[in-house]
């Protein structure tokens, strides 16, 4: 029955609740040990130095790993299923760039060493911007910025430098599409630009009219993504640009869309000046809970001066470390979170040419195929066709049959897949936004299509309690007023709220 | 490689979406911007050939000197037990947790994360991790101008100069007046006149340079004028120094490397942020908090998420999306594997260590000009020119310490380090700098 790429999974221990690891706390129980102190022992007197001990868990080694463990039992991870997170491109991770990654001699490297003795990490950051660069069609690359959000604002404090730089600084407006993920006006805002907000048309894609109403003499640039977040081609992409450029401004690529194109088509021909990737999702770097990532920023030739520094040059076969002249400073304490862009470099080396040449492709091939199973059970947000994701909406049932996108994201976690991405955009009302990636066999696209048809026909039931799903986890629904509303956020807090209650 | 696509399975979903090619899915993307030839790049490498290539990159580093180097990052033993439960592929192929029934373990662990950093601070709300030490440091003085609506900030001059660096970088010196003050002696002046404009006090603690004191006195001050005191703390060195909660600090915030993750060449680490209840609503990034299910089952889940930037969008607390929660899984873990005797072995060595080290450095006729005030880092005062003496003791087989300007190198002296490394990197001094 099962065959080729079943991933539905229910590989979480449930029953009883996992204590913290507080409450495994016991006097005198440690799992540390050091080696005797080696040095003559002397009486020190500092005015910082503290009597008492820290206040932290006493435990033996093995409560310690299999209290971690279960905890892990108690979680879905890409090893486990299918993940069809849309704008997260939950894609399989190689296990071999693990053991690179953790190699000392890239792992044990500290951070403020002169560069003569860091000439392999240095190599490290040149050839994963020689990629870098051509997949995106860019010319130079900084890899400070430690994920998605960090690589815009460095991108928008690139563009505020060099309007300063050539006395533009009435240019304090950045367009940025009613469908564009938080981060994006998030940045704009701390980069100190006023975000002015362009619409989609129904068809999906930004409002050619519109954003021709909306550019003037302040406009500094516009921030999108293509495939926008909508999964969908900005068709009009060269007329867009061309907008922007005659007002002055320039554009930026939020890059965590990439996947869709790698291969097919490049940012830096589509007429963006300043692109930032995300490694952990089109580089197939692993998610660790919410990361790290990293986002580097890749500019074109006019832009280079002002990357945050410094950046790595390649002279006399030596790697060097360079300061742009205009650099905007820097972004992250040291060289951005480098084992995770060295891993994404291990990916781009086993892919080479002829796997990264199709990735875009085998994505947006998985994408199309289940958006046109899903779409004979919920209807698209839109009537085209999709690349790598694609957005549903269930506004129907929920008029019908109160199912919100939400519901239908809990009962799909009993059928051992994850939700997909619920809510986002904003603009699609009860949004479900799919995405699949290339790593992803057709009897597990087959298989999600097949699970959501079930539950879709579950949840019109009579007789169903919405709120009851998901049934078959460790917990169901969380309250999420008691937290919020009493800050229940550090142990003992919620105790606390019992006995005052 | 990653890509499951036989032939056969290529013809079925050609099929059902009517199409003869990969090609075909991208007729509706202008000609002109369709790549012709594919991407300009080498061949891909099979594992094997794979190791040879990373083999030869690894080797271009002096990967193998005994690291005397600090200023934020550390070489402490990290225990085996951390590194393979931080690699755990539940915790390291998952995504943030908001679909919390199906992530109570990344919520639970991130939850006594930020339980054990408010208990080792002695502080009453963290977040589930920023980015690294330097970003929480201008995350914490943007929360201190947004409560204070005051434009000035005070920084201690001995703070990491990249940490400065990024502040300058992320807080926008046309609007805010960013006023570095110099210490005096290697510490912060105890007479500084803090005023009414201010809204941020921040200070390293140690300080950069390794020197350390009792700034109970100085937040008091600050915070008669009412303004925010932020602390930048060395969190390993906690088991030993007195806290920033009890020298009543606002917000704490720390480089989280020494705690959870190897040096890393400096990322990916974590940057750590606590602070009060009552800034609870300015705090950036993502908090996980203790609740019920429907059934009255602990759960966890993320928590006021009306701050962050996919609700709030322009009006988010910050623009943090993809943190570091796989560095804070590490910290987690790493505190509950040291406890509080490890976490004290760990600081009381390292003093104990460092001053041995010192003292023998004197003895040897070398100046450490700020020994009586420093613990485990201080700086050394070298008779040559710094950044030579740092790639000549290179050669023999020490990272000697981090060049702080042309006669002075930051050493630091982590529990890890033998005596006969110290001593044998004395001898290796005498011959390098001798001027
Ligand atoms: C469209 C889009 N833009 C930006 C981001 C932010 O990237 P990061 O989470 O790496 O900061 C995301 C991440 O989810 C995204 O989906």
């Amino acid at each position: 029955m099962v065959s080729g790429g079943n991933a539905s999974s229910l590989p979480l221990v449930g029953g009883k609740p996992e204590p913290t690891i507080k409450e495994l706390s016991s006097p005198g129980r440690r799992a540390s040990n050091f080696p005797k102190l080696d040095v003559p022992e002397v009486k020190i007197n500092h005015e910082s130095l503290k009597k008492e001990k820290a206040r932290l868990p006493e435990v033996s080694e093995h409560d310690l790993v299999m209290h971690y463990s279960r905890l892990a039992h108690r979680n879905f991870a890409v090893d486990l299923g299918f993940y069809p997170l849309g704008s997260c491109t939950m894609k399989y991770n190689p296990r071999f760039a693990d053991s690179i990654a953790s190699d000392s001699r890239f792992a044990n490297m500290h951070p403020s060493m002169p560069e003569e003795f860091t000439q392999g990490c240095l190599k490290v950051m040149y050839e994963i911007g020689n990629y870098l660069c051509e997949i995106t069609g860019m010319d130079y690359a900084s890899f400070q910025p430690p994920a998605g959000a960090s690589g815009e604002l460095t991108g928008l404090l690139i563009i505020k430098k060099y309007l300063e730089i050539n006395n533009l600084q009435n240019k304090t407006e950045i367009i940025v599409p009613d469908s564009a993920h938080g981060t994006n006006p998030a940045s704009a805002r701390m980069a100190g630009f006023t975000v002015v907000e362009v619409e989609t048309d129904d068809r999906g894609m930004v409002n050619i009219d519109k954003l021709k109403e909306i550019v003037n003499d302040n406009t500094a640039g516009l921030m999108l993504t293509n495939p926008n977040t909508g999964g969908l081609f900005e068709e009009e992409i060269l007329t867009i640009s061309q907008i922007i450029h005659n007002a002055g401004g320039l554009l930026y690529y939020d890059g965590a869309n990439l996947n869709a194109i790698v291969g097919t088509s490049r940012p830096g021909d589509m007429g963006f000046d300043i692109v930032h990737s995300n490694l952990h999702k089109t580089f197939a770097t692993p998610h660790g809970g919410g990361g790290p990532g990293s986002g580097p920023v890749a500019v074109k030739e006019f832009l280079k001066e002002y990357l945050p520094g410094p950046i790595v040059e390649n002279k006399d076969r030596k790697y060097n470390w360079y300061k742009p002249k205009n650099s905007i400073g820097r972004m992250h304490g040291y060289h951005g979170n480098f084992l995770v862009t060295l891993r994404a470099l291990v990916y781009m080396k086993l892919l080479g040419k002829e796997g990264l040449d199709n990735l875009g492709a085998y994505a947006v091939l998985n994408a199309r195929y289940l958006s046109s199973k899903v779409s004979k059970i919920i209807p698209l947000a839109y009537d085209e066709p999709c690349m790598h994701e694609f957005v549903t909406s269930v506004k129907d049932l929920k008029k019908s049959h109160k199912i919100k996108a939400y519901d239908v994201g809990k009962a799909l976690l009993d059928k051992g897949f994850h939700s997909p991405t619920i809510y986002f955009p904003l603009i699609v009302p009860e949004a479900l936004m799919f995405e699949p990636t290339e790593t992803q066999s057709k009897e597990t696209l087959d298989d999600l299509a097949e699970s959501l048809k079930l539950i879709i026909a579950d949840l019109q039931q009579e007789d169903i309690v919405l709120e009851d799903y998901p049934k078959n986890l460790p917990v169901g629904r969380p309250n999420e007023l008691i937290p919020a509303k009493f800050l229940t956020v550090n142990w003992g807090d919620f105790e606390l709220l019992e006995i005052t209650e | 490689m990653f890509v499951p696509h036989s032939e056969l399975d290529l013809k079925k979903m050609f099929d059902e979406l009517s199409i003869n090619s990969l090609d075909d899915l991208f007729t509706h993307i202008p000609d002109a911007l369709l790549l012709e030839n594919g991407l300009d790049l080498p061949e891909s490498l099979s594992e094997l050939e794979s190791i040879d290539y990373f083999d030869d990159i690894a080797s271009r580093n002096k990967s193998d000197l005994v690291c005397f180097a600090g200023g934020g990052h550390y070489d402490v033993y990290l225990p085996q037990t951390v590194k393979s439960l931080t690699m755990r592929p539940e915790f390291m192929t998952s995504y943030t947790p908001y679909q919390a029934e199906i992530s109570q373990g990344i919520l639970q662990v991130l939850f006594e994360f930020q339980s054990l950093v408010c208990d080792l601070t002695d502080m009453e709300l963290a977040n589930a991790s920023l980015y690294d030490g330097a970003t929480s440091i201008a995350e914490a003085i943007s929360v201190a101008i947004n409560k204070t609506k005051r434009d000035g900030v005070i920084i201690s001059s001995g703070l990491n100069p990249n940490s400065k660096e990024v502040v300058n970088t992320l807080i926008d010196g046309n609007k805010f007046n960013l006023n570095y003050v110099e210490l005096d002696n290697y510490l912060f002046p105890a007479d500084y006149e803090f005023d009414e404009l201010q809204a941020a006090f921040v200070v390293s603690y140690p300080h950069y340079e390794g020197s350390c004191q009792d700034l109970t006195e100085l937040v008091t001050k600050a915070k008669e004028k009412g303004i925010v005191t932020i602390c930048y703390v060395d969190p390993s060195m906690l088991g030993v120094l007195t806290t920033p909660g009890q020298m009543g600090f606002d917000i704490i915030v720390a480089e989280g490397q020494s705690l959870g993750s190897p040096l890393s060449f400096g990322g990916p680490t974590v940057g750590w942020f606590a602070t009060k209840k009552e800034f609870a609503r300015l705090v950036p990034g993502r908090l996980i908090g203790e609740s019920r299910d429907k059934d009255g089952n602990k759960s966890y889940v993320m928590t006021l998420r009306a701050r962050e930037q996919d609700i709030r969008r322009e009006k988010a607390s910050s623009n943090i999306c993809t943190n570091q929660t796989l560095n804070a899984i590490g910290s987690a873990i790493h505190l509950s594997w040291l406890g509080p005797e490890g976490l004290y072995d760990m600081g009381y060595h390292s003093i104990q260590k460092a001053n041995y080290m010192k003292k023998s450095l004197i003895k040897n006729g070398y100046v450490i000009p700020n020994d009586d005030s420093s613990l485990r880092e201080f700086l050394l005062e070298v008779k040559t020119d710094a950044s030579e003496v740092i790639n000549k003791m290179g050669d023999k087989g020490f990272l000697a310490g981090i060049y702080y300007d042309d006669k002075h190198v930051l050493v630091a002296v982590t529990e890890k380090r033998k005596k006969t490394e110290i001593d044998d990197y004395i001898l290796a001094l005498q011959e390098v700098d001798n001027g």
